[in-house]
């Protein structure tokens, strides 16, 4: 157990090992990654919203909690969660009305985090999602304003109600006409946060640009050469800004060096898919972990498995895949296959937890959601959905209870309203949010 | 005073010579100032134009010499204006002698001349600048081809003196705006799409798979949608061709009427056969020819009003052959195979290429004998489930469809000829030529359909290509290569074949692996899934389900079905290694097209370098590569700025006598100077092949372009940015000042239109060569339906894109500029009209008369007029009433208080919001009287028409020059003058004399020392 007054144990142990189930992950190299603390004022630590999504629904018999605090009573699919109860809320009864009664799957899925009334046909038009709203907002301090993670590969091409595969594929939507693209690959969704990937490319993009306009003020009269050195200012001064983040890497390197440890090397996860759906998923989680944790990026979205999810589940002794399985979603396997994506959160939650930041964990500064397309998959039923959260994002979110708004009429349980709660907390203060116009009640 | 006149213009003679004489000197000038002119400015001005608070803000103390007063001449134009006028000195106060006055005036213009002449044709100080947001967006879109508009999130530009934004005095960078314009450059990065032939822009990202398909299907399904293949259209182009000489065209052939329709020329020939084919005694016509041809015989001949019958006839032989073709089109199912659903990729694809490679057969079975009982019609089933065969409920759905179709009956004897004409009519005209969507229960789409291209698998991605008849019957060489591209490029972008296959394998491929239907492989690990041998080892795996079923159709379609999918994804995967190279000449390409030159031989390496760079240390992929590659191009100052190299090799040309050395711009430079002026945009390539022959500077050549260029629809971005710029509603898009509660009429659309309207209207003036005059005194102006109804003109069809000219504007109190709703809006502070503010924009804007500002402490008048307790005229009026507000107001009010027949939106009105009826009576400077917009015109034209065309010459060319004028501008603005009365007042003659002035064509060459080498 870490020692939380300590303050050293902000930075991140070296001995932190990523383990997947079955395999021994080397974890990447960032014993002198300054976590969040270093180079901010204590006291106030970032919030950090995640959203972990599995389509087709739960196996309702087996989904359910009652209670609060101590005496909170998780069903089995929830069991995962049990030692961590008094830092999550269980939700029943949200929806989103939009999704309903225009087709299944797709039209189910599409608006999920945007509220957005989606378009059928040819054209794809959804909403901005409550992650990349958040991002907009607090994402320009942070290397990346948003990492959206998913397990399994986008499908394209049309469902048979007409709409978009796509939508079942994305829960993360920056534009109505385009979703943000999927990191499926954990070596580059790594890349992008510890190799400042695409600052780096700015950074060379911006080298390149300093030579040409360099070269050019040798050929212009002199009176011109004053309006060119604006110029070259300008992006000298935009390297500089690049440059820091480049810099807290070579740093972390030289400090390597003088402790005379091996030279930097940062093992990463390997290119290409882990073949173990499990390994994929702790690695995606570990990803999202150390990024809130070294405030890399203070919004996530892991799609576990998407709509219409082919994922396959051999290690749980299911026979069919995801979606086939939905289709009996009463059964003891399907109900393997939701504890196994609830136990995600739980994992990741764990881990946020391990990480002392102030006098709580990172867990404590976040707010992690949980939810699924569906409630009942046999049915295709989205009158209701399975949603938890865990964390009580900075003190602003009472933990440890059960909330049903199932029976507070259709006004009273939006999806929606619960988004707006969330980034009314997060200091994203907005009249409405999808179809909702109120914040959700008793949260 | 007779004496005194004579005895000064003596004086005048011999001290400053007539400008017709040797031009006074330098000093003889500073000599009058001290002598003459600075004792007038300490007697007249000095007590109000100094002190504290000048009036004016004007201080007349600051000038001490003549080069003081040449640098600040604008101001000494105003004071000459003045003193000519007798508005200065102020009636209250000490007026000079006449002698004395034009003592001042005739020194003033004197300078004016001696400066001019000095320097006449001096390019001035053109800085190099960065684009402006306009021409940053236009030549982005003339670049890409995709209108992106990547400037939308930048700060607005400032605009320089002479108001516009167009010139490095104002377009200054930042930091922060290199920050804007790195995301700009990655945003039009990021609609990047290889090719296999180099690389185009999408209209949107191409971020995400589901983009990419969107973009290559939509090109697709454009391009189908695009050929003529209604029947009708052939049967009415052959009636023009049958009656060619009644038509009063006897020489039209087959050829030339089918492209004068748009019609295929290889079609109408096969068409044009079957309906004419005489029958013979011995073979005569039977069956469902015999019938298309007794229609086609039955049209009327030409004489009279026989179009429409003749078209409403063609409709009706077209709807016979759809109905006929509809009837008769085979039909399949899918090879059964125990074990496999009948929606199993392979077998499912052999079912929709039996489809695709039998449309122009026809199915005889349908046919029956007469006297022959129909077949019942079963009745219709339900939808298949999953799974399930759906061609058998088609099947049953069209023989619904087909009962009591007498047109499928024999006559007795007759069979083998029906059938032969039934099959003759098939391979004319297909049951579908191309089938742009399919459903999941395809051919049956009562109830779904919608996804386009789609195979209509379940829950997987899945395309299928069914355009066979219209490669064979419509489309000529061109065509079909252009289809087959496209086909290739959906592969090549979107890569379809490849996901599908990998969606198969993972997804469903547990049909005949045991896992169930949706399920195959556990987990997609990498690319080797799309290698040869796992195709070919799942390909064996389906042919050992097949064979217990001992169904040979069924083995051809999974060998054949694996063998496309192998070859398929063999062949992108070459194309893409084949690609390569050309993307980066394409790059290539693009960085010159961008640079609006040719590439040096370093800039040519270090781009390719730079690539290179990306890849072999960077780790980026070829598409990331290139990506970044364009990014850096668009983020060089050779593209985001105007810059006129100092061309080491130009020869200099003519030298011009200025005081400071120039030179000629390179052809390359002037061209873009040209397109910039005309375009806001870059040089197209036509212009920069002139550029590149070297002749670009021959005065005809540059005259000849300019006119080409005026009649281009890029010539919008003059209209935009300098009409914008000079009246001042470039930002009314944005305008909010209006309350929408009292004006619900007032919309996003109409704010749009009246926008519009001014733009269409120079549009209209600048393409079509039109008088600038018609910009007062026109009698029309340009509505779409919104802005048409605001006006309470004659409705107009259509969308906030269709705009229609009103020839009779004056009718509904509009026409020309002065009475367009944008001014009138944009110049009232909400709920009241601003007399004062629709004034000044006709006075200073239109008319270009220079007004201080305000001094800072007047009155605000209340913003809702319905609360102004005496009308507004009568407030302005006391207000004028004070002298020193009136030695303004006086030159503008009266303009606006003869628009008060127009509302705060600019709507014609009888009553303002208090009730009161609204007066249109003005008395305008100099003491004419006049009512309303045709008062205003009256006075302009009467007495300010000449002011006007200056103001107008002016400001076009200032912002031609990018630059605020100088007073060696003048003898181009006197030749824009003389050529405008030459000419018609037609715009192209400003414009023309613009682009060859010696303004235009050179340019101020100050070499630095480092550059001279000293």
């Amino acid at each position: 157990m870490p020692n939380r007054t300590q303050k050293s144990t902000r930075r991140i142990s070296r001995r932190t090992v990523l383990r997947g189930a079955g395999v021994t992950m080397a974890l990447p190299w960032l014993e002198s990654i300054p976590a969040f603390g270093e180079s901010t004022s204590t006291g106030v630590f970032p919030k950090r919203f995640a959203a972990l999504f599995m389509g087709n629904g739960v196996n309702e018999d087996h989904w359910g909690a009652e209670g609060s605090g101590a005496g909170m009573q998780l069903s089995k699919t929830l069991m995962p969660l049990d030692p961590l109860k008094h830092k999550i809320n269980v939700i029943h009864g949200l929806f989103h009305k939009r999704a309903t009664g225009q087709g299944i799957h797709p039209a189910q899925t599409g608006s999920l985090l945007s509220g957005a009334a989606i378009q059928k046909g040819a054209i794809i038009k959804a909403g901005i999602t409550v992650d990349q709203m958040i991002a907009n907002r607090v994402g320009q301090d942070t290397a990346q304003s948003s990492i959206v993670l998913a397990c399994e590969q986008p499908m394209t091409g049309y469902h048979e109600t007409n709409f978009s595969m796509a939508y079942s594929s994305h829960i993360s939507w920056q534009t109505p006409d385009s979703p943000v693209p999927n990191e499926v690959y954990p070596s580059l969704a790594f890349d992008n946060l510890f190799e400042n990937r695409g600052s780096l490319r700015n950074m060379s993009i911006l080298d390149r640009v300093k030579g040409d306009a360099e070269a050019l003020s040798r050929a212009i009269s002199s009176d011109d050469k004053g309006k060119l050195d604006e110029y070259l200012t300008s992006v000298r001064e935009v390297e500089k800004r690049v440059d820091g983040m480049r810099k807290n890497k070579d740093q972390a390197e030289d400090l390597a060096k003088q402790r005379n440890r091996p030279v930097f090397t940062m093992d990463r996860p390997a290119n290409g898919l882990p073949e173990d759906l499990r390994d994929h998923a702790r690695l995606m989680c570990d990803i999202i972990a150390i990024a809130f944790q070294t405030d890399k990026t203070r919004v996530a979205t892991l799609l576990l498995a998407r709509d219409l999810s082919a994922l396959y589940y051999p290690f749980l002794e299911v026979r069919e895949g995801h979606h086939g399985a939905s289709h009996d979603n009463t059964s003891a396997g399907y109900e393997r296959i939701s504890r196994f994506h609830l136990s995600q959160l739980a994992y990741l939650a764990t881990k946020l937890d391990a990480m002392p930041e102030g006098s709580g964990t990172v867990l404590d500064n976040s707010c992690l959601m949980f939810l699924s397309n569906m409630w009942i998959g046999r049915k295709h039923d989205n009158t209701r959905l399975p949603l938890v959260l865990a964390g009580g994002l900075g003190g602003t979110l009472q933990t440890g209870r059960t909330l049903d708004y199932l029976k507070d009429g259709d006004d009273n349980r939006k999806l929606c309203s619960l988004y707006l709660s969330i980034m009314d907390r997060m200091g994203i203060q907005l009249d409405h949010f999808g179809d909702a116009e109120t914040k959700l009640q008793r949260l | 005073m007779q004496h005194n006149r004579l005895s000064f213009t003596l004086l005048w003679a011999i001290g400053i010579p007539s400008i017709s004489g040797a031009a006074p000197t330098h000093s003889d000038l500073d000599n009058q100032f001290t002598q003459t002119v600075k004792p007038f400015l300490n007697r007249y001005c000095i007590g109000c134009h100094g002190g504290d608070a000048p009036a004016a803000q004007f201080d007349l103390r600051t000038y001490t010499s003549v080069d003081t007063v040449v640098r600040d001449y604008p101001h000494w134009a105003l004071l000459l204006e003045r003193l000519n006028a007798n508005e200065m000195p102020p009636k209250q106060a000490p007026q000079p002698s006449a002698d004395a006055r034009q003592a001042v005036t005739g020194w003033v213009q004197a300078v004016r001349m001696s400066e001019a002449r000095k320097n006449a044709g001096d390019p001035g100080p053109v800085l190099v600048r960065r684009l402006s947001n306009s021409e940053y967006n236009n030549t982005i879109r003339d670049l890409t081809g995709v209108d992106i508009r990547p400037t939308r999130e930048f700060p607005v530009d400032p605009a320089n003196q002479a108001g516009f934004d167009n010139s490095g005095e104002s377009l200054t960078m930042s930091p922060a705006l290199l920050n804007k314009y790195l995301q700009a450059a990655r945003e039009v990065g990021d609609h990047m799409v290889l090719t296999p032939g180099g690389f185009n822009f999408a209209p949107h990202p191409m971020l995400v798979e589901t983009d990419r398909e969107k973009y290559t299907i939509q090109r697709i399904v454009g391009f189908y949608q695009r050929q003529p293949t209604d029947y009708a259209d052939y049967f009415q182009a052959a009636w023009r061709f049958k009656h060619r000489s009644l038509l009063g065209k006897p020489r039209a052939t087959l050829n030339s009427i089918a492209l004068d329709a748009k019609l295929s020329a290889k079609y109408l020939p096969l068409v044009w056969q079957i309906l004419e084919e005489p029958a013979t005694a011995a073979k005569p016509e039977v069956g469902p020819v015999a019938k298309l041809q007794a229609m086609w015989h039955a049209l009327p001949a030409p004489g009279g009003d026989e179009p429409e019958i003749v078209r409403a006839r063609c409709i009706e032989i077209r709807d016979f052959l759809v109905q006929i073709r509809n009837h008769t089109a085979m039909q399949y199912t899918a090879p059964k195979v125990e074990g496999l659903s009948a929606t199993s990729q392979p077998l499912m694809n052999w079912k929709l290429r039996a489809f695709a490679s039998h449309r122009r057969d026809y199915d005889h079975t349908v046919l029956r004998m007469e006297g022959e009982p129909e077949a019942a019609v079963q009745e219709m089933p339900k939808h298949p489930g999953l799974g399930q065969e759906a061609a058998f409920r088609a099947t049953i759905l069209a023989a619904k469809n087909r009962a009591g179709d007498l047109d499928l009956v024999i006559p007795a004897g007759q069979r083998a000829q029906v059938e032969a004409s039934f099959a003759r009519l098939s391979s004319v005209f297909p049951d579908a030529f191309y089938i742009r969507e399919r459903g999941r229960f395809y051919p049956d789409d009562s109830e779904d359909k919608g996804r386009l291209l789609s195979a209509g698998f379940h829950n997987v991605m899945g395309y299928f290509r069914d355009d066979t008849p219209l490669i064979e019957l419509i489309l000529d060489e061109k065509g079909k290569n252009e289809l087959n591209s496209l086909w290739d490029e959906f592969d090549f972008i979107a890569d379809f074949t490849t996901r599908t296959w990998v969606q198969y394998f993972f997804n469903q491929s547990g049909e005949v692996e045991g896992h169930g239907r949706e399920s195959g492989s556990v987990r997609p690990s990498d690319k080797a899934v799309a290698a040869a041998p796992v195709i070919f080892g799942l390909r064996d795996a389906y042919l050992a389900k097949a064979d217990a079923s001992d169904n040979p159709i069924a083995m051809e379609a999974i060998r054949d079905h694996f063998q496309r999918v192998n070859t398929t994804i063999r062949g992108v995967e070459k194309m893409r290694v084949e690609a390569e190279p050309r993307h980066l000449e394409a790059l290539l390409k693009f960085a010159a097209r961008a640079y609006r030159r040719p590439l040096s031989q370093s800039e040519h390496d270090s781009i390719l370098a730079y690539y290179h760079s990306l890849r072999d240390k960077g780790g980026l992929t070829h598409e990331e590569a290139v990506r970044d590659s364009i990014v850096s191009v668009l983020m060089s100052p050779k593209f985001s700025y105007r810059i006129d190299l100092l061309e080491t090799s130009s020869k200099s040309g003519k030298t011009l006598a200025t005081a400071v050395p120039v030179r000629a711009l390179s052809a390359y430079a002037l061209a873009s100077r040209l397109s910039y002026f005309l375009w806001s945009s870059m040089p197209d390539e036509a212009l920069l092949a002139r550029a590149e022959a070297g002749d670009l500077q021959k005065p005809s050549v540059l005259a000849a372009q300019a006119r080409r260029m005026m009649k281009d629809e890029r010539a919008r971005g003059l209209a935009i940015d300098f009409a914008g710029n000079w009246l001042d509603f470039r930002r009314f898009e944005e305008h909010n000042a209006v309350d929408r509660l009292r004006f619900p009429s007032f919309t996003n659309e109409l704010r749009e239109a009246m926008f519009q309207e001014p733009v269409q209207f120079i549009d209209d003036v600048i393409r079509n060569g039109r008088s600038v005059l018609d910009l007062l005194y026109a009698n029309r102006t340009f509505v779409n339906p919104v802005l048409a109804k605001h006006y309470g003109m004659p409705a107009v069809a259509g969308g906030a894109e269709d705009w229609v000219r009103v020839d009779d504007a004056r009718t509904y109190g509009r026409g020309g500029l002065l009475a367009m709703s944008v001014f009138l809006t944009q110049n009232s502070p909400g709920l009241r009209t601003s007399p004062v503010k629709r004034g000044y924009w006709v006075a200073k804007r239109v008319l270009g008369d220079v007004i201080p500002p305000p001094p800072p402490n007047v009155p605000e008048l209340p913003h809702d007029e319905a609360k102004l307790d005496l009308p507004l005229r009568e407030m302005l009026a006391r207000h004028r009433a004070n002298p020193s507000c009136a030695a303004c107001h006086a030159r503008f009010d009266s303009f606006g208080l003869a628009f008060e027949g127009y509302g705060p939106i600019g709507e014609t009105r009888a009553n303002d919001l208090a009730g009161r009826p609204v007066d249109i009576q003005a008395v305008f400077p100099g003491g004419s009287h006049g009512a309303g917009f045709d008062g205003v015109q009256t006075y302009i034209r009467e007495k300010r028409e000449k002011d006007f065309l200056d103001n107008f010459s002016r400001k076009l060319l200032a912002y031609a020059l990018g630059r605020t004028l100088m007073l060696s501008d003048e003898p181009a603005i006197d030749r824009m003058q003389a050529q405008l009365a030459a000419n018609g007042y037609r715009f192209t003659a400003l414009a023309e004399t613009i682009v060859t002035s010696p303004q235009f064509l050179y340019k101020r060459s100050v070499v630095s020392k480092e550059q001279r080498g000293d």
